[in-house]
């Protein structure tokens, strides 16, 4: 047993923990937790946890099913909400196939593979997700769809629950060592935004699902309802997660080149042209769910056009103003993922696409200077501009075709997504929606 | 020669001049030269050389120092031999003259590192007394260059001329190493800014280095740890520490005027050269506690503190070194031990292998990796091994019983032969090299450098490849035959590995039952019998190379029940004997095939086979069908006559089988072969059966098999069944009922002889493509055949007829038959659309309807996505398409009408290229699944050990690989077929 697991157990005893969850995620990005007695979790350190893979979304098939959840001692937390206290805490797993080897369904394992496959080139990635959200009156169920209140984009709301919300989520995230950046009302009634620094990719995303749940867990206890659903209002802004993400070399940023235009270096635009070439096969994964187009085609800050631009906050991918005192902050700013993407497969795909682009050196196509939305189709037509998926269903074509994807996510992880998202968009095709009753029933 | 007196240049080439005119001049020119002196000069390694850089250091000395040179024997030798051996040595006098003198007085023993340490701190103008000695010379790199040559012509004279050891040679020049770091961190710390913070730093050797066994010239391997002193802030602290660090790396590794001493390389260091140069002791253990791999344990074997802050760098030593000794406990540390061994290998540049002193299989780096797996693996219970020199541990690896004692001793001086030889190659240039050159210049000087006087440079070559050899055997030396020993009834007294060690040692080279491994050891070697006795000898290799193979357990106990079979045949114990490549062969089946290993016991004598390539090549279908013929006629009794056949099948199976494993045999090839042994097969079991039921007929009909499915389109794999289809045709004036009767006999007589059970595997005929499948009449005539396709076949059944091709029996009545599918498989016209749409109606539903239950379609190699009834239908529906126009589509070959469609332009080449390689990657999972496993199964095995043997018998390293690879090529065939056969 190593000293990290030493010190892990030694905690449960001291703090007198009485449960330790086991956390994972499924293909969907959907957190999954197994919680064991103290007791077995020395067992759990030295040979995993066995449980049935078939049983969660896109790990197994039936006769194939034993799995082991192998617990990272690195990833041990304290649970600080109230609901769980004294003594829960947390840990997050590497899901191993029985004979130790790694998963190929684990999506963490997906991500790992992806950021070693760029290490061998030499980069590491980092990520500064943007997440955005709504803050409900009452969960699902309880009550109608109506937003805590009424505020806009950073309005000072002194006395609000928003407020309150945000400050003792804050202190949530930082006991459990996730730093924020920055926080605030988002443009929608009842919108978050809150910004997490920025780490290595892999940090990222477990921080993103540890953050999902300590939102939900706060808006429990302030007796209001937290979602990421992407577009939960026709007329107010969807929930996007942009993201900035940047590649180092060892300490440089390899984004960064003193005196070339908007100080972006060749591997940056390379990278760049990778993300608008592939844009359209990764949008089924950064945009993964029906009501994500509604989203996308909500207008305003959201991106439906494939194109860069600089400081454009209607292009797919932003340059950000450039601060000459920081040049290691020099990065790009990816605006179609939403909040509700698995951020292990996301993070994964956007690499990919970006290192495609520096392997095989696209080249990166001027860039977009006006309000995209305010374009009239021929204009973004001679502009070269192709719009990104308009649906579900269109998104899943692209992926189909893609062998990047396919490579990327791995074989197993590539069928089971298709597969799932196949059956979502039929089933979603055989709703009839209260627009169409109230539209038609009357006329028709 | 005509009697006169010799002339001076003559006598120069006879005492070893190559260029005796230049040499006869450069004398001449010498004021100082003498009789001694030639002399001298002929015994040294290269005569023309040293005379030479004489001659350019006598240019640049004084007369009066020259001559005190020359005319000291001991000066004039010692000179002489230095100049003989290093060129770049020679140059380096050439600048500094004066250092030319005393070299005669160069004690023969080392004057310890102490001394050392203090020379060339004070060269650097540093007070070695001090406790953080700082320099204060003017130009202090290049007074540190100048001072350390000098100490390393002292070494070379002690080593050429005074004939040191390869162990003290080495060992000083570890400590002039040490004095160098020494120094050149008494440069940095020279060049910090005043205000630094205060700190402790420890420079710690690894390496060559670290174990005291240092090249002449190489880069040497250091750690740094530093501490915070006096309460200073740690983050302050370790910035002073890095500036240091950089600092004496700069001192040592920089060309000044003076050139540069060695790189000084920290890569060692925790995650490589991307993790900070300096770390503090607690961060050094907090990486090796959580992250480190089983390599950099293996590095902290040899660390050692060599120069700064002494405490500091014992403590360092002292918190490690718990962590090297259980290094062997990790998870994945029998899987790393073999990665890295894999990596020494592969890192030779090809063109250099046969010359490289260090790397690839039986070089330095070979004996110095098996001696510290040695040392990792029973270290940890035994502290008497735990010494970080190489030939040290190799010592007391021997006196504790270990490795045998004389298996030791040999290796030991197969290093120092080698090691002594790469200082030889080293020092001429000083340059890092490992590779011996190929001139015959040079090897005459290396050779005579090392004593050698006759023809230095074949006796030279000699001596390598005679250690060479040893050293290549290393792996059965250290690791298996220790082992024997173990299991031996030896007198006590004798040290030797204990059961408990020898456990431990077969769990880190792969064997998963190490309990039963050591009893299967025991019995084989127990005893005085011949065989005992040649057991004893080829064991050790025989665990390597099973060890090598994904199931070495498997391995063993499949040799000991070969043994147990054939032990004392002579021709069997010769073949071990002499360990031929037929026993390597043999161990490669065993640990790697469970199909292969059944057929080998079923019959052990096959294992002959194994020793000559010709034996491997498949039989012809003619030679084979020969065989059977003679075998039919020779048996009059059934019993035995089939028997004969089905052992032939047994042993042409083996043979396939075999070469398959030891990859000799392409998937075509064994495709080919295997079609033509059920060929041989079917049509000897045919004889006996007709033979049996129609003995007393008066009127026999004819009688005739027509081949089905893949075993028509030549295209069988280990696991298939063979389907047919029988038919008969009555002789003229016979009586119908009786003709039929006995047609059905024959049919069902041909099965049975087939599936006796017996000690060969039984052959399973299955003949459900008849028409109207199993509710048809198993035996038709040739008129009921053709009046049914006239009236009825569906589409279905014409599909089936593609494939049907003559192969046993009657070969006109086959010829007949034939003749009656053409119209029905190549109808005139292609198919109709009518028929297409239902061809494409029915693959769809068998998509849904025909895949197991819980059957993962990625991986079902089968009715899978992109499997093989995919890429077969697509070929078939071309076929019934096309074949009445495009005449190379009337095969019976899956791919050979593909390929046929693709130059007909019905199919693009891309397409054509991803159906191919779908199907053939099936067929090949397929085939390796029953060599792997024994018996045929649809799916690729998804984990375990199955996997694994498959994933080893495809040549594919990581088992997910294989699931990635299986499922993206049957995706991209997947794309082929939904555009091709349902467009």
């Amino acid at each position: 047993m190593d000293k990290q697991s030493d010190f892990v157990l030694r905690t449960i005893e001291e703090r007198d923990i009485r449960f330790v969850r086991l956390w994972f995620t499924d293909v969907l990005g959907t957190l999954k937790s197994v919680a064991v007695a103290p007791a077995e979790l020395e067992g759990a350190f030295a040979e995993g946890l066995g449980f049935d893979g078939s049983a969660i979304e896109g790990f197994a098939r039936v006769y194939e099913s034993d799995m082991l959840a192998k617990p990272d001692p690195a990833t041990f937390a304290v649970l600080p909400w109230r609901s769980e206290s004294p003594g829960v805490a947390r840990m997050f797993c590497d899901i191993l196939m029985p004979d130790g080897t790694p998963s190929y369904a684990d999506p963490r394992w997906v991500l790992k593979r992806t950021l070693s496959r760029a290490a061998d080139l030499g980069f590491s990635f980092y990520t500064h997700p943007e997440v955005e959200f709504y803050l409900l009156k009452h969960a699902p169920g309880d009550g109608p769809l109506e937003p805590i209140d009424h505020y806009g984009y950073f309005d000072n709301s002194p006395q609000s629950i928003g407020h309150d919300f945000r400050r003792q989520a804050i202190t949530m995230l930082e006991a459990m060592g996730i730093s924020v950046e920055f926080s605030h009302h988002e443009g929608g009634p009842g919108q978050q935004e809150i910004d997490l620094r920025y780490a290595d990719a892999l940090t990222t995303a477990d921080n993103l699902m540890t953050f999902r749940l300590v939102m939900k867990e706060v808006a429990l206890e302030q007796g209001v309802y937290a979602s990421f659903m992407p577009k939960p209002f026709r007329d107010a802004p969807g929930s996007g997660m942009h993201t900035h993400v940047s590649l180092f070399e060892g300490d440089r940023n390899a984004f960064h080149e003193p005196g070339a235009p908007y100080q972006l270096s060749k591997v940056a635009r390379s990278f760049i042209a990778g993300l608008l070439v592939h844009a359209p096969e990764i949008t089924a994964v950064t945009n993964q769910w029906v009501n994500s187009y509604k989203r996308l085609a909500g207008g305003g800050e959201a991106p439906a056009w494939i194109c860069w631009g600089h400081n454009n906050r209607s292009a797919l991918i932003r340059v950000p103003m450039y601060k000459p005192t920081k040049g290691n902050s020099t990065r790009v700013e990816v605006r179609s993922l939403d909040s509700a993407c698995n951020p292990y497969l996301a993070y994964a795909l956007l690499l990919a696409a970006g290192l495609k682009g520096i392997e095989e050196s696209y080249d990166l196509p001027p860039g977009a200077e006006d309000d995209v939305w305010a374009l009239t189709p021929a204009e973004r037509r001679a502009l070269g501009m192709r719009p990104l998926p308009l649906s579900l269903n269109q998104a899943i074509q692209e992926m189909e075709r893609s062998e990047l994807v396919a490579e990327t996510l791995g074989e197993h992880v590539f069928d089971f997504f298709l597969r799932n998202k196949q059956a979502e968009w039929e089933d979603y095709r055989r709703q009839v929606t209260p627009w169409e009753l109230d539209r038609y029933l009357s006329t028709l | 020669m005509t009697g006169r007196p010799t002339t001076p240049s003559g006598a120069l080439a006879r005492r070893g001049f190559l260029d005796p005119v230049a040499a006869e001049r450069l004398l001449q020119s010498m004021p100082a030269a003498s009789e001694e002196l030639v002399e001298d000069l002929s015994r040294s390694a290269d005569p023309d050389r040293a005379l030479e850089h004489l001659a350019g250091i006598a240019a640049a000395m004084d007369r009066r120092s020259l001559d005190g040179v020359l005319h000291d024997p001991d000066d004039r030798a010692a000179l002489v031999a230095v100049l003989a051996t290093s060129d770049a040595l020679a140059r380096h006098l050439a600048r500094h003259p004066a250092r030319a003198r005393g070299l005669g007085r160069v004690p023969a023993a080392h004057r310890g590192a102490g001394h050392v340490r203090a020379t060339l701190l004070r060269a650097v103008g540093a007070d070695p007394d001090a406790p953080e000695p700082t320099a204060t010379a003017a130009h202090p790199q290049d007074a540190l260059r100048v001072a350390y040559r000098d100490l390393l012509v002292e070494a070379v004279v002690r080593d050429v001329v005074h004939g040191a050891s390869f162990e003290d040679v080495s060992a000083e020049l570890a400590d002039l190493a040490d004095a160098a770091l020494e120094a050149g961190l008494a440069i940095a710390r020279s060049e910090l800014p005043p205000d630094s913070a205060p700190c402790r730093l420890a420079v710690i050797a690894m390496g060559k280095c670290g174990g005291r066994e240092l090249n002449y010239v190489s880069d040497v391997d250091v750690i740094f740890v530093a501490e915070p002193r006096d309460g200073a802030d740690e983050t302050e602290a370790l910035r002073t520490a890095t500036r240091l660090a950089t600092g004496l790396m700069r001192a040592c590794g920089e060309a000044t005027a003076e050139g540069e001493l060695w790189q000084v390389d920290a890569a060692l260091r925790p995650e490589g050269k991307q993790g900070a140069l300096v770390r503090t002791l607690a961060s050094h253990l907090g990486y090796y506690e959580r992250w480190a791999r089983t390599w950099e344990f293996q590095a902290l074997l040899k660390a050692r503190p060599a120069a700064g802050d002494r405490a500091l760098g014992e403590a360092y030593v002292n918190a490690v070194t718990p962590l090297v000794w259980s290094a062997a406990d990790r998870d994945g540390f029998v899987a790393d031990v073999q990665a890295m061994r894999r990596r020494v290998e592969e890192h030779i540049p090809a063109k250099e292998a046969d010359r490289q002193l260090k790397l690839g299989r039986g070089g330095l780096r070979d004996v110095e990796f098996a001696v510290q797996l040695l040392q990792l693996v029973h270290g940890r219970s035994d502290v008497m091994l735990r010494s970080p020199t190489t030939l040290v541990a190799l010592e007391s690896l021997a006196t504790w019983g270990y490795i045998g004692r004389e298996d030791g001793a040999t290796l030991a001086a197969a290093y120092r032969f080698l090691r002594t030889l790469e200082h030889r190659i080293q020092l001429i240039e000083l340059r890092r090299t490992h590779v011996v050159p190929e001139d015959d210049e040079s090897l005459r000087r290396i050779g005579r450098s090392l004593g050698l006087r006759g023809d230095a440079v074949e006796e030279l070559m000699e001596e390598w490849r005679r250690h060479a050899r040893e050293v290549r055997r290393i792996h059965e030396k250290l690791f298996y035959r220790p082992l024997l020993q173990a299991v031996a009834r030896l007198d006590a007294g004798i040290a030797r590995l204990t059961p408990e060690a020898a456990e431990q040692r077969l769990e880190a080279l792969g064997y998963t039952d190490p309990v039963g491994a050591l009893r299967h050891l025991e019995a084989l070697t127990a005893g005085v019998s011949r065989r005992a006795a040649i057991q004893r000898t080829l064991l050790p290799v025989l665990l390597g190379w099973f060890a090598e193979g994904p199931d070495p357990d498997a391995a063993l106990l499949g040799f000991r029940r070969m043994s147990d079979a054939l032990g004392s045949t002579p021709w069997y114990l010769r073949l071990l004997r002499d360990e031929s490549v037929a026993a390597e062969r043999m161990a490669r089946l065993l640990s790697s095939s469970r199909y292969a290993a059944d057929l080998l016991l079923r019959a052990p004598e096959a294992v002959a086979m194994l020793a000559d390539d010709d034996e491997l090549r498949p039989r012809t279908r003619e030679s084979l069908e020969a065989e059977a013929d003679v075998a039919v006629l020779r048996h009059d009794d059934a019993t035995a006559a089939i028997a004969a056949v089905r052992g032939l099948r047994r042993r042409e199976l083996f043979r396939i089988s075999a070469a398959d494993v030891l990859g000799l045999l392409n998937e075509d090839e064994v495709m080919t072969a295997l079609t033509d042994v059920a060929e041989a097969t079917v049509s000897g079991g045919l004889q006996v059966a007709v033979r049996e039921v129609t003995g007393g007929m008066a009127l026999p009909p004819r009688f005739a098999i027509i081949a089905m499915g893949r075993f028509g389109g030549s295209e069988l794999g280990y696991g298939s069944d063979v389907d047919v289809m029988f038919a008969y045709d009555p002789a003229p004036g016979a009586d119908e009922q009786e003709t039929a009767t006995a047609a059905l006999a024959i049919a069902n007589e041909l099965r049975r002889l087939l599936m006796v059970p017996s000690t060969d595997p039984p052959l399973e005929i299955d003949a459900d493509l008849r028409p109207e499948g199993r509710q048809g009449p198993l035996v038709r005539s040739l008129a009921s055949y053709r009046a049914y396709y006239e009236r009825w076949s569906s589409p279905w059944e014409a599909q089936a007829l593609l494939r049907g091709r003559p192969v046993a029996g009657d070969v006109g009545l086959g010829a007949e038959l034939a003749e009656v599918f053409d119209p029905v498989r190549w109808p005139a016209g292609g198919a109709s659309d009518e028929d297409v749409r239902e061809m494409r109606r029915l693959k769809a539903r068998m998509e849904a309807e025909r895949l197991p239950r819980g059957a993962d379609p990625t991986l079902h190699t089968k009715m899978g996505r992109g499997g093989l009834a995919d890429v077969e239908w697509v070929a078939q529906l071309l076929q019934l398409r096309h074949a009445h126009d495009v005449p190379g589509l009337r095969t019976t070959s899956t791919l050979g009408a593909l390929r046929v469609a693709a130059d007909a332009g019905l199919l693009t080449t891309s397409d054509e290229e991803a159906l191919e390689r779908a199907w053939l990657l099936a067929t090949s999972v397929r085939n390796a699944v029953v060599l792997a496993r024994g018996v045929a199964a649809d799916s690729v095995p998804s984990s375990g050990r199955d996997l694994a043997i498959v994933a080893h018998l495809m040549d594919i390293r990581v088992t997910g690989d294989l699931l990635e690879h299986y499922r993206r090529t049957t995706r991209r065939a997947r794309g082929v077929v939904e555009r091709v056969f349902y467009d």
